[in-house]
Parts: C-alpha cells; sequence; structure tokens
C-alpha cells in the first residue's frame, strides 16, 4: 500500500528465494574449491561439509546446550533490562524537559563511547559469571532503544495533539492514546538494533572471560586450532541471531499491524467480528449489508 | 432559525466574539478588534487572504489557545479551555492509524466515559449517513482521501457538540471529493443543524454552505464585509448555477478584492 512494503512485496517470490540462494551456491563451491586447490590450509578455513558435521556432532553429543542457553538467557536477560530501562528513561526524558536536558548529553556521548572497551572494567566489578555478561549486553543494547523510544515520543501528529486536546483528554489519555502508540514503529526500531546489540554484547563479553557459552566456545575452540568446531558455533550462533531478530519481528508486525498491509485486511475481519458479536442481539442492519470486501476501490474518487 | 430574532440575549447566540485580539510569541499581531455572533443554527463561512488568522480565530474559539484582548462567550460562557460542546475538524483527517473507522468515531465518546452498545450503533449509523457502509472496520490507511475526511466529519458529529469549528477540513482533497463531501456537509447541517464556522479559500464553497460569509482582513485579521447568503435551504450544487448564487458569490469577491487591494 504504501512504497516500502509494497516494493518489498513486488519483489518476486522466486527471485527472493533464488537470487540469494545462488550466491550461497556460489560461495560454497568458491569455498570448497580452496580446499580442493590448495589455495587455504585447513588450520585457518575448514571446508563446508566439515563444518555442518560440525555443527551436527555439537547437537547428537549434547555439548552445545548448556553453552548455548547461557549465550540465550544472557542475550534476553541484558536485552530485557536494557528495553525496560530504555523505554522507561524515554518515557521519563519524553514528558519531563528538566529530566531530557539533564540525560540527553550524556546519552549522546555515552554513545561515541566504544561500549565494549569498558567490558573488562565490569567483569572485574561484577565477576565472572552470567551477572558482568547480562550488564554488558544490557549496557550495549540500551541506547538505540532510549534514543530511538525518545525519537518516537518527541516526534507526534500535532493535528492529533490538538484533537486530543479539544476533546479534553487528559495527560494520561493522550500518552496512553496518542503518544505511545504514535512511538511504537520507533520503539520497535530501537528493540530491533538492540536486541541484536544485546547477542553482540553477550558473545564478546563471554570471549573475553567466561567458562560458559557460545562465545567461550568459539574462543576455545579457535585456540585449539579446532576450526571446524569453531565456524560451527559460528553456524549455531547466527541461527540463534536469526531466531531472535525473527521474533522481535514478528512482535513488530503483531503490535504496530498498522504498518504492515497484510496485517490489517485480517485485523478488519477480527474487529468486524467482535463489533457484530457486541451488537448481536439487536442487529441495527441486515447483515448481509456489509460486504467483506477490502477494496477501497468503491466509489474512491482520486 | 426563528431563535435568532432575540439578538440581544445569549440564548439566540452560540459563539459571541467581542474586540478580540491575538498577539503570536514573536510579537505578529494575527487577530485585531474582530468582533463576531454567530447563531445556534447558524452556518458561517470565513474567508480571507493565506495567514490573515482565520485558523487562529477557530483556535482562540476552541480554548486551544487564549486570547490577548476582548471576549470569547460560547453559549454565554467565557471560553477559557477546551470545552465539551465545541467540535472541532483539521485540514488533515488527524485519524488513528491504529484505529478502525468505527473506533475513530468513537473515539470523543471514549475520551469521555465508557463507550456503550447505543454509541456504537449511533457510530455506524453516522459511518453510514456519511456512505462509509461496508467500511466501518477498515484502518485509515486502507481508505481513499476522501474517505478519512468523511470518518473525520463522523467523528465530529459524534461529538454532539453544538458547535463546530472546521478548519479547511476539504482544503487537501481534489475538486471532485470536494463536491461531494460539501454535500455531506449541507446533508447534515440541514439535518442536524448547529452554530459552524468553516474555514475555507474556495468562495464557491462559502457560498453554496453558508448562512453567511466573513470576509477577513489580511493580518491582524479583523471582519471586512459580513455577506448574508439568502438562498433557500435545502441546497443542492445545481444553486450554484442561479443568478442569486453568482450575485453573492460576487459580493463575497468584491470583498476578498477589496481587502487584497488595500493589503498591497
Amino acid at each position: 500500500m504504501n512504497g516500502k512494503h509494497g516494493a518489498a512485496r513486488r519483489m518476486s517470490g522466486r527471485g527472493r528465494v533464488i537470487a540469494p540462494a545462488a550466491l550461497f551456491a556460489a560461495v560454497v563451491v568458491l569455498w570448497d574449491l580452496a580446499h580442493t586447490q590448495g589455495w587455504v590450509s585447513d588450520l585457518i578455513l575448514p571446508r563446508p561439509w566439515d563444518v555442518v558435521v560440525a555443527a551436527y556432532e555439537l547437537f547428537s553429543t549434547g555439548l552445545v546446550w548448556e553453552h548455548l542457553l547461557a549465550t540465550f538467557y544472557e542475550t534476553l536477560a541484558g536485552f530485557g533490562v536494557a528495553a525496560v530501562l530504555g523505554i522507561g528513561a524515554a518515557i521519563a526524558a519524553g514528558s519531563s524537559r528538566l529530566v531530557r536536558q539533564m540525560v540527553y548529553p550524556y546519552a549522546v556521548t555515552l554513545q561515541v563511547l566504544p561500549m565494549l572497551s569498558i567490558a573488562p572494567i565490569l567483569i572485574s566489578a561484577f565477576g565472572f559469571g552470567y551477572t558482568s555478561k547480562i550488564v554488558i549486553a544490557g549496557m550495549i543494547a540500551f541506547f538505540p532503544v532510549f534514543v530511538n523510544a525518545l525519537t518516537g515520543l518527541l516526534a507526534p501528529d500535532p493535528d492529533a495533539e490538538e484533537l486530543f486536546r479539544s476533546l479534553r483528554a487528559g495527560k494520561k489519555r493522550t500518552f496512553l492514546s496518542l503518544l505511545l502508540p504514535t512511538a511504537a514503529p520507533m520503539i520497535f526500531a530501537g528493540l530491533r538494533i538492540g536486541l541484536t546489540l544485546a547477542l553482540a554484547g553477550a558473545v564478546v563479553a563471554e570471549i573475553v572471560s567466561s567458562q560458559k557459552g557460545l562465545g567461550f566456545l568459539v574462543q576455545r575452540y579457535s585456540s585449539q586450532l579446532n576450526q571446524d568446531d569453531a565456524f560451527a558455533v559460528v553456524l549455531v550462533l547466527t541461527a540463534m541471531g536469526l531466531l531472535l531478530y525473527g521474533a522481535i519481528g514478528f512482535a513488530d508486525r503483531t503490535i504496530v499491524f498498522w504498518r504492515h498491509a497484510a496485517r490489517m485486511t485480517s485485523k478488519t475481519r477480527s474487529r468486524e467480528r467482535s463489533v457484530r458479536r457486541r451488537l448481536g442481539e439487536t442487529p441495527s442492519r441486515p447483515a448481509g449489508s456489509a460486504p467483506s470486501n477490502h477494496s477501497a476501490s468503491e466509489e474512491k474518487v482520486s | 432559525m426563528g431563535a435568532r430574532s432575540s439578538r440581544n440575549g445569549s440564548a439566540g447566540i452560540a459563539v459571541r466574539l467581542r474586540g478580540v485580539g491575538k498577539r503570536f510569541d514573536g510579537g505578529v499581531e494575527a487577530i485585531r478588534n474582530l468582533d463576531l455572533s454567530v447563531g445556534p443554527e447558524e452556518f458561517v463561512s470565513i474567508v480571507g487572504p493565506s495567514g490573515c488568522g482565520k485558523s487562529t480565530l477557530l483556535r482562540v474559539i476552541a480554548g486551544l489557545t487564549p486570547c490577548a484582548d476582548g471576549s470569547v462567550d460560547v453559549h454565554g460562557e467565557a471560553v477559557t479551555a477546551p470545552r465539551a460542546d465545541v467540535g472541532m475538524m483539521f485540514q488533515r483527517p488527524a485519524l488513528l492509524a491504529w484505529k478502525t473507522s468505527l473506533e475513530n468515531v468513537l473515539l470523543p465518546v471514549r475520551m469521555r466515559r465508557r463507550v456503550k452498545d447505543d454509541d456504537v450503533r449511533e457510530a455506524m449509523r453516522l459511518l453510514a449517513l456519511f456512505n462509509l457502509e461496508g467500511f466501518e472496520h477498515h484502518f485509515p490507511e486502507q481508505l481513499s482521501g476522501g474517505m478519512r475526511q468523511r470518518v473525520a466529519l463522523a467523528r465530529l458529529m459524534m461529538t454532539g457538540a453544538g458547535v463546530r469549528l472546521l478548519d479547511e477540513p476539504f482544503g487537501a482533497v481534489d475538486e471532485l471529493t470536494r463536491e461531494l463531501l460539501n454535500l455531506e456537509l449541507l446533508k447534515i447541517h440541514e439535518r442536524t443543524a448547529s452554530a459552524t464556522l468553516f474555514v475555507t479559500h474556495s468562495i464557491s464553497e462559502a457560498v453554496l454552505l453558508s448562512d453567511r460569509v466573513v470576509v477577513m482582513t489580511p493580518r491582524p485579521g479583523t471582519v471586512a464585509a459580513d455577506v448574508t447568503i439568502s438562498l433557500p435551504r435545502p441546497r443542492s450544487l445545481d444553486m450554484a448555477y442561479s443568478p442569486e448564487f453568482q450575485e453573492s458569490a460576487l459580493r463575497v469577491r468584491d470583498g476578498l478584492q477589496l481587502v487584497q487591494a488595500e493589503g498591497g
């Protein structure tokens, strides 16, 4: 309906699958060729098939689970803390000019700070266990969540705001019914970035110092020159990243449904059903008079 | 209509402005010494050069911005804040993207109290009245520009306000859609008349809809001409070709040319 989603949909199903698959095949073939031709050593780059086997064995031996769950837990906990604090701080800063003026310069400054440089400090402060990883993941994820949410909260629709004022909506009402939904797309944009960064933060923290986690595992295998397994762990990490990204994307499409044309059609139908049910006992007009066609073309003058 | 004969009692007047002046923070004087009265069933259009303070005038009456000088009364009470008996519509429909047409229309009720089944029925009735049957549960994104304005009109009606303020509501839609929307507005006003202030740039639109057309001067805005339109109601688009209509339009145009000549 609008340009962005329209363009994504117009990219035909065939092109969406075949084009990246072709690139993938080419890379794998070239990669394997590099081995058979002796361009690279096994110590640097393992063969593709060996990586797949190693990945399978990581799971079949059950070795990976402990580490996978550790990284998953650190990422989610860090992200959760960052989401709650980031959105909370944005709401506080969005509703008070004073708070905004106090906090904003630091928020900007801390964004330029390479957060990972303080990882060793945090680890010595919070120990070698989960806490330090969660703190690092949370700190990295906090800023994109905070900055995006604040931007969204400070960019309302002036007409809608006037409307709410003319309807004498209170502060709380205006916030819940107008400002928060208006900011929701931006909040989710921040959460998407934050989740990816939380995973990165957790893994890096594990590499710096840890006895557990996928980052630790990569570090250990790699230092043992066991590149098959190191690559296999990276594969697992990629899968985890995709899963997390897919989950947040799903939440985005479900909650901010009005930004996704495909979602609105089903929403329309469910809203219609619930209103019908509500007015069920006394049909004020024949049910057949509301056709469920969703093309707004009828008497559309434009 | 008979109510308007008792001009002096506040009962016969829905909106009364006396000596209203408004200056912006930057020192720009938007309105100066403006007098205007609108009867409880009267449709008054406001035309004038761009930036003459028409929108500011509506916002003052709506209680969205305070006036510096003079007094603004609605139903005999001084306006200090937005009132329940004043409804406003903007140039942009200002619909909530995450709410269906029906939910958008119900918004004024929801701001005040719990929505009852009868409110839902009333909102459905209003949507049907504006030819939006079958689109009650669509989201704004799924509607055309004209349809969105009709939802906004239905929402204005749902406020049940005795005073309706419309700030160039059809300024952003194409000519054909505008004509259709004008007809809807006529239908509504003739069915449930209320004191209406309608800001527009279109002379023919103003003449077609109004009982009176007020011409404003350039900034600082004040009333330059007050043209009574005596076309009978109910009105139709065909009336635009009648001599009476042409004559009224000419008088409004004369008023506008006069103020534009003065403004340089």
